[in-house]
């Protein structure tokens, strides 16, 4: 499991001590881990200190907010909720070779979907029916949208992290379309965004935060997709198309279908976690829902090396730091979106180390 | 109204221009750099807070550059010197500098520059029709005209072009030239950064005068997509960037027109275009690939250190 | 004799790891001479070729030209000192022309790309030395020989060069053309140039050579001038050492001596090719009007020049690249392009180049048996590993083929460890039909005859094998007909026993029968 900022820090401090000659290697690599892991944070406390904001008062508010109280606590699993499902998104097909940065497209046309569904069918519908059914109509809309970055890579050999990318563009106009046409609220005086989805619909909340029910959804998901890659045949298979796609080939694996099958299922996955925000946070579609999840999802994927479990602790972690980034604002005027320099970074920092490379085996 | 969409098509596709002949240079040479966005957003900012301070768009041209330039050099350090996965790299440069652009521009949302502005060439652009297409443009757009002659010689015609094609190719023919092709790799991925800061910086300094956040909209990812759908060919990179402006001037003149298509169906147009060029492409016959390139693709051992 | 010291290697050492490729190795190259470096393959010939090319450091040792130590890494310092090399596997970039290939190699051409006088300078030392290259040919038109004629221009163009190294030359070539190619060495000699040749085929040291270094096991364990008189059996003695070299046992299959226990009538064809041909990577033909039959229990050996069309072929008969025309089938019925209609029908590829086509970084070797080899076995969802290596200790293949751990890493083994796993696979799927190239490649003299037993046995037990070499003794010892590929076309089959090496040498060249 991933140590928290502040415990790798004093780690790092400690072992640092009785440095010099003599560290056996696996303290070594320990220490080098542990520093790369610690470095963006320092870099990104130079720049704070710049702008005369106290690193330090920011990492240790970050850790005590996400762990001194239950309202906290339940800030970083909203945020880290839609992260960890894009990450799944970004790592199911990338342990099968392929590189999806649709995420951001895919989640945008599941909450499309799922809200369309529940402003048009589903009004009067009880919770038990209608939850799921929107749920359903996210992943569907997630699934259709890569769905067309899946078909171009089988049929028209189309790189997919080009055509994800674009799509992404796409996708994000089309929300817009919907939100200001067929779709937009008619007591909202020309405010750009749809009708609120039915309370019956909402994600039951935890009591005291405005956690809901799409933590629990993601974290399932997340051990489902673990189980199937690492216990299954079909994740040995995948696994295999990953590693050596000629060897995939040649063992006369259906690689087109298997490419098609993991990225519907990833879209699916996002678009997921475009229904989580509408039905657990927003109760209605704006053009900026889930905007940077998608991203978001993709770094924690690579930090995760592309394996599920780590990704619920990655994803907590970039939670952490997007709360963190609330924070800063509100103390410090710095904006929010701030936070997402300090995001690059670690990852910059974990490419230059060279540790980041295929994804590692389940 | 043609010749009002083809004006348009030239002036918007400049900054896209720039920025694909830099990442055609670039992918020649065997790396492919999807932080192109994150260079073109950091070439708007830096070209536009220069020519604010300084008053002079040329110096905020050249800002735009290195500002361009600078963020390819983290990525080249990355992909070249330390062996990171080129599109993930990318990828992180384009939300590096979307992130650092978002966080410095603040203070420059509301400013407001002369900067460049469309200087007639004499005599020329008094023809009818193509007077006004090619020669009523800023001086950046004039400079992009004579870039992409520029590029093909490069590329074609000299010993240096040889060099760069082969380190997109098979590096080790180069090295057992006596040559090092990571170094030829590092100064392909830097030129290709400083144009696309270039471009960046047209989109600010010529064609908006203005700094908002994200203001390149994806253009560098298209850049990108362009240089496949070119096959790597510099004429033909132009050709799919001014596609892409065409597209982008058609928005302005629908509404114009008052057309009744939604506008957002026509901010989609560009991508859609530009995806629709990529897959006309592959059903003509397989374009080559530069090998080190295919090698990215298809996860190969082997990168671009 | 002869000549003054061009480039002399002392006590140079290289290792790689625990692994010492090259142990105190002395060497003297004269100008005016050819220089003969012989041992197999494994031996660390190719390891020695790239110190003094200037690719690798050595460990320990120098080296010494002009009469001073010399530094020759990278590879601009060895040229700069005039040192010129050939490769067995080509430097040559194919996306380009052949002017541009060269251009890429000479200095002093400056920022213009000089296309006249390059021409002129290409003409020059094409005519001297008798290698036609046309400039403006893409190169990857070219066929193995064309492109060994560039590198050899591409290495004489250097205008200081003086010594110039030869990467197993011959390999690339049919047995006819190989005189050609020594006559050049010989013109070379002639010219003053020091000529260095690694080979491991004896009859070409004996043919040219002034001097030879026999490399066995990273050493030098002997090293004389012709006049000190050799022969054929001192110099396999020298390169192999005392081992007793196993005859392979010969076929005694459908076509062999009579009145052996199983004599059956002609078998059916297993796997038939009529009217087939075959389209390269960009379109191009490579095969033409192709009929070919693999019968059971026969090995049909398919010989050719590397380069002419073997990796097609291959792939055509495992579904991997689809017949632009004709038809495939295997056991009568026509086949789609599909690998895994391949496998199902029983047919099992082992690849030419399984580094890249079939190690899978990250997994063991006993994940790679249950690919196209031992069946995966069902444990739930999952997969029943323990049962897979029992299967697999208990078929008796891994150790006939000493296969390493099943628990090691497959990316961590050496080609030859590389070359058992697939094999070792390849024959637990027990396959109807075998499609099996180079197997023997880059491997010891040792293992090589392991493998050739194995697949004897397994063509005596009802597989129809097609075994694509270039290694003409080994085709003639395990085939009962042979193939040859050559210009486009696939002559034969002919009976192994109506025919010999010069036969088929000059069917490989010129496509007719001699």
């Amino acid at each position: 499991m991933m140590r928290s900022n502040a415990t790798a820090m004093t780690n790092a401090a400690a072992a640092a001590e009785p440095a010099r000659r003599g560290l056996p290697p696996r303290a070594k690599s320990a220490l080098m881990q542990a520093g790369l892991f610690a470095a963006p944070f320092a870099a990104f406390g130079v720049f704070l200190l710049f702008y005369g904001v106290n690193p330090i008062d920011l990492y240790v508010s970050m850790f005590t907010s996400a762990f001194g109280n239950r309202y906290g606590f339940g800030e970083v699993l909203i945020k880290a909720t839609p992260i960890l499902l894009t990450g799944l998104a970004a790592a199911m097909p990338a342990r099968a070779g392929m590189i999806n940065v649709g995420g951001e497209g895919q989640l945008a046309i599941g909450a499309l979907l799922s809200t369309a569904a529940a402003v048009t069918m589903l009004q009067a519908a009880p919770a038990w029916f209608g939850i799921p059914a929107m749920l359903l109509a996210g992943a569907l809309g997630g699934a259709i949208w890569a769905g067309i970055t899946a078909l171009l890579r089988v049929k028209g050999n189309m790189n997919e992290t080009i055509t994800s990318l674009l799509l992404n563009y796409v996708a994000f106009y089309t929300v817009g379309l919907f939100v200001h046409g067929p779709l937009k609220d008619p007591a909202s005086f020309n405010w750009p965004f749809s009708p609120p989805i039915s309370d019956a619909l909402r994600l039951p909340v935890l009591n005291g935060s405005r956690l809901h029910a799409g933590i629990a959804i993601a974290v399932v998901l997340a051990a489902a997709v673990w189980w199937v890659l690492s216990r299954t045949r079909l994740g040995f298979r995948i696994r295999v198309l990953g590693a050596n796609a000629f060897a995939a080939e040649r063992a006369g694996f259906r690689v087109s279908r298997m490419q098609l099958l993991t990225l519907v299922a990833a879209g699916a996955l996002a678009g997921i976690a475009g229904m989580i925000e509408i039905a657990g946070i927003e109760g209605r579609l704006r053009p900026t829902t889930g905007a940077n999840y998608g991203y978001l999802g993709f770094l924690a994927a690579w930090m995760a090396w592309n394996h599920p479990l780590r990704l619920v602790a990655t994803s907590f972690l970039l939670g952490m730091i997007a709360v963190a980034g609330n924070s800063l604002e509100m103390n410090s005027g710095l904006p929010s979106s701030s936070v997402h320099i300090l995001m690059a970074l670690v990852l910059i920092f974990l490419l230059a180390g060279g540790r980041i490379g295929r994804g590692r085996r389940a | 109204m043609i010749a009002d969409i083809l004006t348009g098509a030239v002036r918007s596709g400049t900054s896209v221009l720039f920025a694909v002949q830099g990442e055609l240079v670039s992918e020649r040479a065997g790396v492919i750099n999807l932080g192109t966005e994150g260079a073109m957003l950091a070439g708007a900012l830096a070209g536009f807070a220069t020519t604010v301070w300084t008053g002079s768009p040329w110096l905020g041209a050249l800002a735009g550059g290195t500002g361009g330039m600078l963020i390819a050099l983290l990525h080249a350090f990355l992909v070249i010197s330390r062996g990171a996965n080129q599109l993930a790299t990318g990828l992180t440069l384009m939300f590096l500098g979307m992130g650092l652009t978002a966080f410095f521009g603040r203070k420059f949302v509301s400013e407001s520059i002369v900067g460049f502005n469309p200087a007639p060439i004499p005599l020329l652009s008094d023809i009818p029709f193509i007077g006004n297409v090619l020669f009523n443009h800023d001086p950046l757009t004039y400079v992009s005209f004579a870039l992409v002659p520029l590029i093909g010689f490069v590329l074609f015609r000299t010993r240096l072009g040889v060099i760069i094609r082969a380190s997109g190719e098979r590096e080790d023919a180069l090295f057992a030239s006596g040559m090092n092709p990571k170094l030829v790799r590092y100064g392909a991925v830097l030129a290709g950064g400083f144009l696309a800061g270039l471009g960046g910086a047209q989109l600010s300094i010529a064609y908006t005068h203005s700094w908002v956040e994200n203001m390149t909209a994806g253009r560098g990812i298209v850049a990108v997509a362009l240089v496949i759908f070119a096959a790597w060919k510099p004429f033909r990179a132009a050709v799919g960037a001014w596609l892409f402006g065409a597209a982008q001037a058609l928005q302005l003149t629908v509404q114009q027109q008052g057309y009744p298509i939604s506008p957002y169906f026509l901010f989609m147009a560009p991508y859609l275009i530009t995806l629709i060029a990529l897959l006309a492409v592959e059903f003509r016959k397989k374009s080559r690939m530069p090998e080190a390139l295919g090698k990215v693709f298809t996860g190969s051992p082997g990168g671009a250190g | 004799m002869s000549g003054e010291i061009l480039l002399q290697a002392k006590g140079v050492t290289k290792r790689f790891g625990s692994l010492t490729a090259n142990r105190n190795i002395d060497l003297e190259v004269r100008s005016g001479t050819i220089h003969a470096i012989l041992g197999e393959n494994g031996a660390g010939k190719s390891t020695l070729m790239k110190m003094l090319y200037g690719v690798y450091v050595p460990d320990e040792g120098e080296f010494r030209m002009d009469g001073e130590t010399v530094e020759l890494h990278p590879p601009a310092k060895a040229r700069a000192r005039g040192i010129g090399m050939v490769f067995q596997d080509f430097r040559l970039v194919p996306a380009m022309t052949v002017l541009d290939n060269i251009a890429l190699a000479e200095h002093g051409g400056g920022f213009r790309l000089r296309r006249k006088r390059l021409r002129e300078r290409i003409r020059e030392v094409s005519d001297r030395y008798g290698l036609k290259v046309d400039p403006d040919a893409w190169v990857w038109q070219l066929d193995l020989g064309q492109r060994q004629r560039l590198e050899i221009v591409k290495a004489l163009m250097s205008e200081n060069a003086r010594v110039i190294i030869f990467d197993e030359p011959t390999s690339v070539l049919a047995p006819q053309e190989v005189e050609a190619f020594l006559d050049l060495l010989r013109r070379l000699r002639a010219d003053g140039y020091g000529v260095l040749l690694i080979t491991h085929k004896i009859r070409e040291v004996l043919a040219c050579a002034d001097h030879v270094t026999v490399l066995r096991a990273g050493e030098v364990v002997w090293s004389a001038g012709r006049e000190a008189g050799w022969d054929e059996a001192a110099l396999v003695r020298a390169m192999i050492g005392d081992k007793s070299l196993q005859q392979v046992g010969r076929r005694n299959g459908p076509h062999g001596e009579p009145g052996g226990e199983k004599a059956p009538a002609e078998p059916e064809p297993f796997v038939t090719i009529t009217g087939g041909v075959i389209k390269g990577d960009h379109g191009e033909m490579v095969l033409a009007d192709v009929r070919l039959e693999a019968r059971a229990g026969e090995i049909l050996g398919v010989a050719g020049i590397s380069g002419s069309g073997q990796r097609e072929l291959a792939e055509a008969l495992f579904g991997l690249r689809a017949l632009a025309e004709g038809e495939l089938r295997v056991a009568g019925r026509p086949m789609p392009a599909d690998p895994r209609a391949f496998i199902e029908a029983g047919v099992t590829f082992v690849s030419e180049d399984p580094l890249r086509d079939s190690v899978i970084p990250g997994f063991t070797i006993l994940e790679h048996m249950v690919l196209d080899g031992l069946p995966m076995k069902p444990k739930g969802a999952g997969i029943d590993w323990r049962g897979v290596r029992e299967a697999l200790e208990a078929s008796g293949e891994a150790r006939a083929l000493a296969l390493a751990d099943p628990g090691r890493m497959a990316d961590t083994l050496s080609g030859g460890n590389v070359q058992r796993m697939v094999l070792t696979r390849a024959l637990l799927r027990k396959p109807k039909a075998l499609i099996v190239s180079y197997p023997s490649r880059g491997l010891d003299i040792g293992t090589t005859r392991v493998i050739q037993q194995r697949l004897i046995e397994l063509a005596e037990s009802g597989t129809a094998v097609v075994l694509f070499s270039e290694d003409l003794d080994e085709l003639l010892a395990l085939s009962d007909r042979i193939v040859v590929l050559s210009g486009r076309r696939l002559h034969g089959p002919y009976r192994t026993e109506e025919t010999d090496a010069a036969a088929i040498g000059s069917r490989m060249l010129k496509g007719e029968s001699a």
